[in-house]
């Protein structure tokens, strides 16, 4: 829900506090609220008055702005839910207009999450800032324990009707159903016809676990960039595990389906790091703190502070490593605070404190990106790029990067842009998004895109996604459209993009001799023996053998590559033809890459060959002479539909090979090389709480370029 | 110059194009067709014929892009159609022959104009004629009017007898796109010259102001770029009668390339210039001095206009010093005009001002 906790703080102290229990500060650390001390007194305003005062911060500024948040808040909800208890999310949104009312939309939002337990169902849907995810650091999307209250609120606010809610959880046989009304001046829900009931689906089915909430708003349905359905779209590209089923207020039905079966991967909470730690916090923290001494303290509580650092962020704030946490005065709070940022130091040197862990982070993954971009753009091409995670003041973050290109895209206008922050669309104010700007700086000419003056959004019949992971997103404001600059995570971004096009490039160079090769079999397989059939045909003669002819047109060796899913083995069959249409005996070795990092085995290389290095196959093939061929078959067990779709095939020799692209053994060396590096550093991260006294083993430093992807770029 | 309509030769000639390719092959070399490079760079005069010919420049369609293969495959298919043609005794449209091509597989044509340009390759390297082909194109030809008695074998096999003026209304006699021999003969005719007309309105004043009948001549309606059944009648009608021919068009580039191919040949069909042009003819104007001289309506020459006159200076056909005069001026006054722009000085002033004049010139008025 989009509402900081700066504004928060502002409503709360300057206006006066709600009752409420907890908030979350700008670092994510929870804190107790001290509302029920300052209410006795300072004026009580009514939330209904609150939320009028912040509507267009909660998302709920205007008619049809209003139908998008509800539906947003209801998702995300889902989402999260599904994700925390491993459960494959099924939703279903449906709106329907109310006849009779002018702009009344009824939302009806159902999932398969775990449900809610009749007990907590008040407070979840009527009461504001309670929630189970704001007292962690990691990537989620619901933050703040306002969300779907707020729908609640808008509802009641706007039409007077309770909001229906339908809740099963997996170990009761029935759900529970319950009318929500909002007490605004207690912030209380006020529960009315609650019941048990038997709760099946559409085929009578009846449904194991799940939430199903139904309410009615003031609101318009809108089409075009800023909708729901646009919404609903974007979120089911970087949700691929999700199936969405969306009916829209003219009944009509748009299914997005589960790609994957493949959940996000499980993000843990973190502490939080010293870089990115504020004054206020820090004090909180130390007054709370019940270790005896500042070492213990600031190990337990940060991230990245090993026994060694702890003993030098003292000796540099000047502090007693055996200082009480919570008796420390402000000067040296302060003093702490600058050691953090490495303003002081410590025998001349800054502090080296380790980068904090990334396993909070949840990124979607190159081949998911891939699938979540074709299950709703229909093209073939997709260049993806996952950054290496990395860390900007204390907050590890990540960028990855997907395009997709081709056919069935409009080709004369900008390409479309899909933003996103930890799996959420950013839909509003594309133009002052930090990753807008990133994709403006490229000069996407060189990628073959238009671009006037190699500035601005490109133009061509492309897609472009961003999405950042961060434990910490910074938007431009409260209202969470835009991601306000950084320079760290822009020039991720951008470099990310340089990747990506150049992925791009290397497709469209590729695709352009492809067309050539393809002429060239069609030359020879189907005109050429017509020319000979015709011409014997009209001077009454014998068809003429083509085999020198054909040599003579080719003049080439040519590899031919063929990556198909095989529906019955679900695995991908690859063949690659080698043929040689030249007039030498010739001698290679052939190359190609498979998705080895994402799990995929070879299986059925009946040929041999040898592994290169992770991800690279080589065989040494026969002498072929003159129009002879050789083939090369195998198949890719451990992927899914579409997650393989075109093999890159290498060559070792001397002639230039149509359809294959020359070993770049530079390139090769360099995997190697990181290969090494990765065994060496171990490529688990290491947890938090075992300590580590050695901090060259630091596992991601600020600035590591190194990438998941083996060929995102030309070495 | 007259010409014999042999359907063997034609088909040995076109056996000679299919063997080439084959033999090729036999040998195990790409299939190919060698044919006259059909540019401006290569054509050159005859001086026996009196027209310009292509010359010795030669180039060769391999078959080893596939674009030219396709090529190579549609002669074939054409090759095999002409003499399906002869055989039952037909003739087609280009047109027709390109939507028959739908059906030839990888050998269909990709557009009317791929067709209309092999017809002519063929032409060319075969010295054969369209109409031995039996192909026929799809513009009909010019529109004449004046004391011209021929006769033209209709559909039923019959001569019919017309005089181009007794015998027709106000459009005239329609040229048919075979004007050979075996489809029109040449009886009589009662005038001093003809007059071939680049525009429709021109050509519709001079009747209407009875031009033809007062200064004794027959008009002849171009209809712009000239197609070859005009320009070969035009040619039968100098040689076989004697009359001098006079060209009026438009003052621009375009209208000087027109003139060209009446009279040395079109660049497009060199292979047969000694049958469609005519050396003798003249052309009347309007000139670049008529513009300055009768002080006409003018427009500023385009970009276009400009490129055509400077690439028709290096045009070997304009390479006479009157027609580098001419072009030279244009391109120095900056100006066109259309004929018709001589309406500025009255209705009449065409038939009684100008082309006397201009005629005067020329010896015929
Ligand atoms: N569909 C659901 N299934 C299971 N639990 C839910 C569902 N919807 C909400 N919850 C629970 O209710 C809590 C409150 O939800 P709410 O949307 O108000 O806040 P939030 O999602 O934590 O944060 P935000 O304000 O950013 O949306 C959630 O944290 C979650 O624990
Ligand atoms: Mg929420």
């Amino acid at each position: 829900m989009p509402l900081l906790n700066n504004l928060m703080q502002k409503e709360y102290f300057v206006q006066g506090p709600l009752s409420l229990g907890l908030w979350r500060t700008l670092n994510g650390e929870i804190t107790m609220a001290i509302a029920e001390k300052m209410a006795s007194n300072q004026k009580q305003i009514a939330i209904s008055e609150f939320f009028e005062k912040n509507k267009h911060f909660l998302g709920f500024d205007s008619m049809p702005r209003s139908i998008i948040t509800a539906v947003k808040e209801s998702v995300d909800n889902s989402l999260d839910a599904c994700e925390e208890a491993r459960i494959l999310p099924d939703i279903k949104i449906r709106l329907t207009k109310i006849e009779d009312k002018k702009d009344v939309i009824e939302l009806m939002a159902e999932d398969n999450g775990p449900g809610i337990p009749e007990a907590a169902i008040g407070k979840v849907f009527g009461q504001l800032l309670f929630g189970s995810r704001f007292h962690a650091i990691r990537q989620s999307r619901g933050q703040q324990g306002i969300g779907i209250t707020g729908v609640v609120m808008y509802s009641q606010l706007t039409t007077g009707k309770p909001t229906i809610v339908v809740s099963k959880i997996a170990n009761e046989t029935s759900a529970v159903s319950v009318k929500i009304g909002l007490d605004t001046r207690k912030n209380k829900a006020i529960k009315s016809e609650q019941d048990r009931i038997i709760w099946e689906d559409d085929d009578g089915v009846l449904k194991e676990h799940g939430v199903k909430v139904t309410c009615r708003m003031k609101a318009k349905y809108q089409r075009g960039k800023q909708s729901v359905y646009q919404y609903l779209r974007m979120t089911s590209i970087v949700n691929p595990h999700a199936a969405i089923t969306f009916t829209d207020p003219d009944g009509e039905v748009h299914h997005w389906p589960r790609v994957t079966e493949r959940l996000p991967t499980k993000v843990d909470a973190i502490k939080p790091h010293p870089h990115g730690i504020e004054l206020g916090q820090l004090q909180r923290m130390l007054r709370e703190s019940k270790e005896s001494r500042m070492t213990v303290f600031l190990r337990a509580n940060f991230s990245g502070v090993s026994m060694r650092a702890a003993k030098q962020l003292c000796e540099a704030a000047e502090v007693s490593e055996k200082a009480k946490p919570s008796t420390l005065k402000p000067d040296p709070i302060r003093n702490l605070i600058e050691a953090f940022q490495g303003e002081r130091l410590c025998e001349g040197r800054i502090v080296k404190l380790l980068a904090p862990p990334i396993n909070c982070l949840s990124p979607i993954e190159e081949m998911l990106i891939k699938k979540g971009l074709s299950k709703t753009i229909d093209s073939k091409f997709i260049s993806t790029m996952t950054r290496a995670p990395s860390v900007s003041h204390g907050n590890p973050f990540q960028i990855e990067v997907g395009l997709i290109f081709g056919e069935g895209m409009v080709g004369d206008s900008h390409v479309e842009i899909l933003r996103f922050a930890n799996r959420v669309p950013l839909m509003y104010q594309q133009g002052g998004c930090l990753l807008t700007k990133a994709i403006e700086k490229v000069d996407w000419r060189q990628y073959g895109l238009e671009q006037a003056g190699g500035k601005g959004v490109p133009k061509g019949p492309a897609a472009i996604l961003v999405h950042l992971a961060s434990t910490n997103v910074q938007f431009t404001s409260e209202a969470k459209e835009a991601l306000a600059d950084n320079e760290i995570v822009f020039e991720e971004t951008r470099k990310a993009m340089l990747e990506m096009g150049r992925g791009l490039r290397k497709h469209l160079e590729k695709k352009k001799k492809m067309a050539k090769t393809r002429e060239k079999f069609e030359l020879i397989n189907d005109i050429l023996p017509a020319i000979a059939a015709k011409s014997a045909a009209i001077l009454g003669r014998p068809v003429p053998d083509l085999s020198g002819s054909i040599t003579k047109i080719m003049n080439a060796i040519i590899a031919e590559e063929e990556s198909v899913w095989n529906k019955e083995t679900k695995q991908v069959d690859v063949k690659i033809i080698f043929y040689n249409y030249s007039s030498r005996a010739r001698q290679y070795t052939l190359l190609t890459n498979w998705p080895e990092k994402s799990g995929a085995v070879m299986v059925g290389n009946e040929r041999g060959g040898r592994k290169e290095t992770t991800g690279i196959w080589a065989w040494k093939m026969e002498t072929l002479n003159p129009g002879e061929n050789a083939m090369i078959e195998y198949s890719l067990d451990g992927l899914e539909k579409g997650d393989w779709t075109e093999t890159d095939v290498f060559f070792r020799g001397n002639q230039e090979v149509i359809g294959a692209t020359k070993m770049d053994e530079k390139m090769l060396e360099e995997i190697r090389n990181q290969e090494e590096i990765s065994r060496a550093a171990g490529i688990e991260i290491p947890d938090d709480d075992i300590i580590d006294e050695d901090e060259d083993t630091a596992p991601v430093a600020e600035g590591d370029n190194r990438q998941t992807t083996l060929f995102g770029g030309e070495a | 110059m007259a010409r014999v309509n042999d359907p063997e030769l034609t088909k040995r000639e076109l056996h000679g194009v299919v063997a080439e390719m084959y033999d090729r092959m036999v040998k195990g070399e790409a299939p190919t067709m060698t044919l006259p490079v059909r540019t401006k760079n290569n054509i050159g005069f005859d001086k026996k014929l009196g027209v310009y010919k292509y010359g010795k420049k030669r180039s060769v369609r391999d078959a080893s892009s596939l674009g030219s293969a396709k090529n190579l495959l549609r002669a074939l298919h054409v090759v095999e159609f002409i003499e399906e043609m002869i055989k039952s005794g037909k003739s087609s449209t280009l047109r027709e022959m390109y939507y028959i091509s739908e059906g030839w597989g990888y050998g269909k044509f990709g557009s009317q104009n791929d067709s209309n340009n092999l017809a002519e390759d063929l032409e060319v390297i075969t010295t054969c004629l369209r109409e031995d082909f039996k192909l026929r194109p799809e513009e009909d030809g010019a529109r004449m009017i004046g004391n011209l008695t021929l006769q033209e074998k209709n559909r039923k096999g019959e001569w019919m007898r017309i005089n181009a003026r007794d015998d027709v209304g106000d459009s005239g006699y329609g040229v048919p796109y075979n004007v050979e021999i075996e489809k029109i003969e040449l009886l009589e005719h009662d005038v001093d010259f003809i007059m071939a007309i680049e525009t429709g309105g021109m050509f519709d004043r001079l009747i209407e102001n009875g031009f033809d009948e007062d200064y004794r001549c027959a008009l002849l309606h171009l209809k712009g770029q000239p197609a070859r059944s005009t320009r070969r009648i035009l040619k039968r009608m100098n040689e076989e009668w004697g009359l001098p021919v006079v060209v009026f068009l438009d003052g621009d580039p375009w209208s000087f390339r027109i003139f060209a191919s009446i009279a040395y040949g079109a660049i497009k069909t060199a292979h047969i210039s000694e049958y469609l042009a005519t050396p003798s003819a003249s052309y009347l104007g309007i000139t670049a001095d008529d513009i300055l001289a009768y002080d006409l309506p003018a427009d500023e020459l385009s970009k276009k206009d400009v490129e055509a006159l400077n690439a028709e200076l290096s045009d070997p056909r304009f390479a006479d010093g009157w027609w580098q005069d001419q072009i030279n001026m244009m391109l120095e006054i900056n100006m066109k005009a259309e004929q018709q722009s001589l309406a500025k000085y009255g209705l009449d002033f065409v038939t009684d001002t100008y082309l006397p004049e201009k005629l005067g010139e020329l010896g015929l008025a």
